[in-house]
Formats: C-alpha cells, sequence, structure tokens
C-alpha cells in the first residue's frame, strides 16, 4: 500500500512540480535531444506511475512475487488463501488501467489521423502550386512571403517559397534547407505528436502544456545543430534573420521570437558541449523518470519472490 | 494512375490560370491536345473533381459546362500558406515551421543580433 502511496504522489507532484524542475535544466539548450528525451520520459512517467499505483494498491506485493515464479503459482496462492487479492479491487483496478490506456490511445490516434489529414490537404494543394526543384531537392512555390517549412510524412518535402528563394543567398538557402531535411529524417513530427497526444489527453496539466511548447521550440535547436554539422553557422543565422524580418507581422500569431531570437545567437556564438556532470544528470534524470515508478512498483513483489522462491539459493 | 490525374489537374489548372478567362470541358481539350493525346471524358472527369475540390466554379451553358477559377493563382497560394502558418491548434503534427512570424520590435532585435557578430566570424 504504501508503493502505491508513493507512486500516486509521484504521478501528481510529477505533473505539477516536473515543469518547472525541468527548466531549471540549464543544458537543455546545448543538447536538444537530450533535453527532448527528459521532457517525453516526464510526460511518460505520469501515467505510467498513475497505472503502477492503482496495481500496486489492488495487488498485494507477495502476489506479484508469485505472478513472477509462474502463472500457476499465483493461481496456487491465491486459492491457498494466504495473500488473495481482492477480485472487486483488482476489477476496479483493471477498469482503471483500461480506460487510462484508451483515453490516451484515443488522444494519440486523434492527433495522427488529425494530423494527416491536414497534411494530405496541404499536399494536394502544394502539387497544384509547386515545382520540384531537383538541384534543390526541394518544392518551389510562387509566393512573395519568404517562407520555409516542411510537409512530414512518408513523401516529406521541403518547402521554399520564391520569395524566400530571392532574399537568400545560395548558402543560406542550402543552410536552409539543410535544417528542413534535418526535421524530415528526424522524424520531429513523431516527437511533436507525441507531446501533442498528451496535452490532448489531459489539457490542464502543467507538465504537458509545457511540454508541448519545449518539445517544439527543442526541435528547432535540435534541426538548427543538424544543419550547422555540414553548413557554416553564420549562413544559417543569416539566413533566419532574413526569414524571420521580411515578413508581414500578424498579431494573432502573437510571441514566440525569443525562440528565433535565442536559434541566432546559438548559431553565432557556438556553445560548448556538455560537460560530464551535466551529461550524467540528463542520463540520470531520465533513467530515472523512465524505470523509477517500475522499480518501485515492482519492488515488494520482487523481494517477495526472492524470500519465498529463492530461499534456497539465497544464503538468507 | 493517380499520379497522372494529379499532374493533369495542375495542367488544367495552370491553363485556366494562365488565361483567366472560363472554359468548357472543349477548350481545355483542345489546348491539352496540342501536346499529347488525351480523352474527353479524362478531362471531364478531372475538371469535374477539381469544381467538386472548390478551385473552379461553373455554370450550365447549353448542354456544357462552362468553367472557371475561384481564385487568382496568387489568391489561393496565399490562403494556403496561411493555412499552413496558422497550423490551426495542431502545430504539433503537421508542419514544422521554421520561424515563427515576429512583432517588428524582435526583427529589429534580431538584426541587431547579427550586427553584433560579423558574419562568417566564428563558423564551424
Amino acid at each position: 500500500m504504501i508503493v502505491a502511496v508513493i507512486l500516486a504522489l509521484h504521478c501528481v507532484a510529477g505533473a505539477l512540480a516536473l515543469p518547472r524542475l525541468l527548466r531549471r535544466a540549464g543544458w537543455a539548450d546545448r543538447a536538444p535531444r537530450r533535453a527532448i528525451a527528459m521532457w517525453l520520459a516526464a510526460c511518460g512517467s505520469v501515467p505510467v506511475s498513475a497505472l503502477l499505483a492503482v496495481f500496486a494498491a489492488a495487488v498485494p506485493g507477495p502476489v506479484v512475487g508469485h505472478g513472477l515464479a509462474g502463472w500457476l503459482e499465483i493461481c496456487a496462492a491465491m486459492f491457498a488463501g494466504d495473500a488473495r487479492p481482492d477480485l472487486a479491487r483488482v476489477l476496479a483496478a483493471l477498469a482503471v488501467a483500461t480506460s487510462v490506456v484508451v483515453w490516451g490511445s484515443c488522444a494519440g490516434g486523434a492527433v495522427l489521423a488529425g494530423a494527416r489529414r491536414e497534411r494530405a490537404r496541404h499536399a494536394e494543394a502544394l502539387s497544384l502550386l509547386g515545382r520540384h526543384d531537383n538541384r534543390l531537392g526541394a518544392l518551389v512555390v510562387d509566393h512573395d512571403e519568404r517562407l520555409a517549412y516542411c510537409v512530414p510524412g512518408r513523401r516529406g518535402q521541403a518547402v521554399i517559397t520564391t520569395g524566400a528563394l530571392r532574399s537568400l543567398a545560395p548558402e543560406q538557402v542550402a543552410a536552409v534547407l539543410a535544417h528542413e531535411r534535418a526535421h524530415l529524417r528526424g522524424r520531429h513530427h513523431l516527437l511533436l505528436a507525441a507531446a501533442e497526444t498528451f496535452a490532448r489527453a489531459c489539457p490542464r496539466v502543467p507538465l504537458f502544456a509545457e511540454a508541448r511548447a519545449e518539445v517544439a521550440r527543442l526541435v528547432e535547436l535540435l534541426a538548427d545543430d543538424v544543419a550547422a554539422r555540414r553548413h557554416p553557422r553564420a549562413h544559417l543565422a543569416a539566413a533566419l534573420v532574413r526569414l524571420a524580418t521580411g515578413r508581414a507581422p500578424a498579431a494573432a500569431l502573437g510571441a514566440g521570437g525569443e525562440t528565433a531570437l535565442l536559434r541566432i545567437r546559438r548559431m553565432l556564438s557556438p556553445q560548448p558541449p556538455l560537460g560530464r556532470r551535466e551529461r550524467l544528470t540528463g542520463g540520470l534524470t531520465v533513467t530515472l523518470l523512465l524505470a523509477g515508478p517500475a522499480t518501485l512498483a515492482a519492488a515488494p513483489g520482487l523481494s517477495a519472490l526472492l524470500v519465498h522462491h529463492c530461499h534456497a539459493v539465497l544464503p538468507f | 494512375m493517380a499520379r497522372g490525374l494529379g499532374e493533369l489537374e495542375s495542367t488544367i489548372m495552370d491553363h485556366l490560370w494562365a488565361t483567366n478567362e472560363p472554359a468548357t470541358v472543349r477548350d481545355v481539350l483542345a489546348h491539352l491536345r496540342r501536346e499529347r493525346a488525351i480523352a474527353y471524358t479524362t478531362v471531364m472527369t478531372v475538371m469535374d473533381k477539381l469544381h467538386t475540390k472548390g478551385l473552379l466554379r461553373r455554370e450550365p451553358v447549353g448542354r456544357a459546362y462552362v468553367y472557371e477559377v475561384v481564385s487568382s493563382k496568387e489568391a489561393y497560394t496565399a490562403e494556403v500558406m496561411r493555412a499552413s502558418l496558422a497550423g490551426s491548434g495542431n502545430r504539433a503534427a503537421t508542419l514544422v515551421h521554421f520561424l515563427e512570424r515576429l512583432t517588428p520590435e524582435e526583427a529589429k532585435a534580431l538584426e541587431a543580433a547579427l550586427q553584433v557578430y560579423p558574419p562568417g566570424g566564428r563558423d564551424t
């Protein structure tokens, strides 16, 4: 029961306090890939610990221990009556777990289906408007506004407008398109979809809302880093400024300029890679978030297994 | 086949956008036949599809329809691009944008940031 309480506490505290805690990781902007893993692991650990808490509350540890030793033994233990799980509680736990899983899958399905529909509609319009430029390896659209973006998916493609092409030098265009291809090749839309799923499933949870915004920001940094491997950072920075400034301001779409500023500063003055301590902290955080709840939930079961079934092997 | 039809759609739209005049299926067919052999029914099917998609409007004149583009190519492009930028609530999964839109003050700050560092100074 204690385990269940701890897991439930982790679930609630994680949903409320983790965003503030994770935001404090000063290394996130220097290692976007690791930071994305951290945010998604944090998101995942909340429903997982909720599920485990429910099960820990319903099924006594010793039964899980027997279960590990084999299904026959769990049945034997149940019928023997020494640690009989309450059938009503088990059923209730199953019902809760099923609804959590179904709810999450529905949210995920809705996100993916909606995205696919929107992409298909856009791709269809592009097939009328754009022409593929083999030299650039991108779809060129006649449009005065300076835009570059990508349409992910199985036949993902980078798109750039003639307005952007006119305002950028060829090497800047190459850097911009490398950024877009980094999105496509890295399947960043799936990372975004994962974050979106959590936020869609539970819109009021601060952790999920924060994770969605952070992952969206971090994939841009990640794509910049990938593009900067092949292209001079200064070209990418200059291209970012050109693209960001030559555009009609749209009040409706609001803020978000800080990310643009940050990206340009990052490209202009590269920061040192992570030190060993920071790498360790990041890795440890992800591991703890992912494996912590499961280990905690399995602990009583495991100890029961050891005590009941391995006494011949163990010295105690 | 689907790809072929898609290509035909864009050829027909480009023709109608370029001429910017109402045209019957027969008019379009005459234009297309200068370059390739193509059946009347094929063109009719594709134009009907473009009408269903909302790209063409049509009016019955005599026994045939006269088709006309709903909006100019520029206007249609602007609309599609705007929709892609707005990305609705589902910005996550659809399009990954290169940059968000900026206010003039932010744009100025960006230009300033670029001025501080001479280009090519500290690249990889």
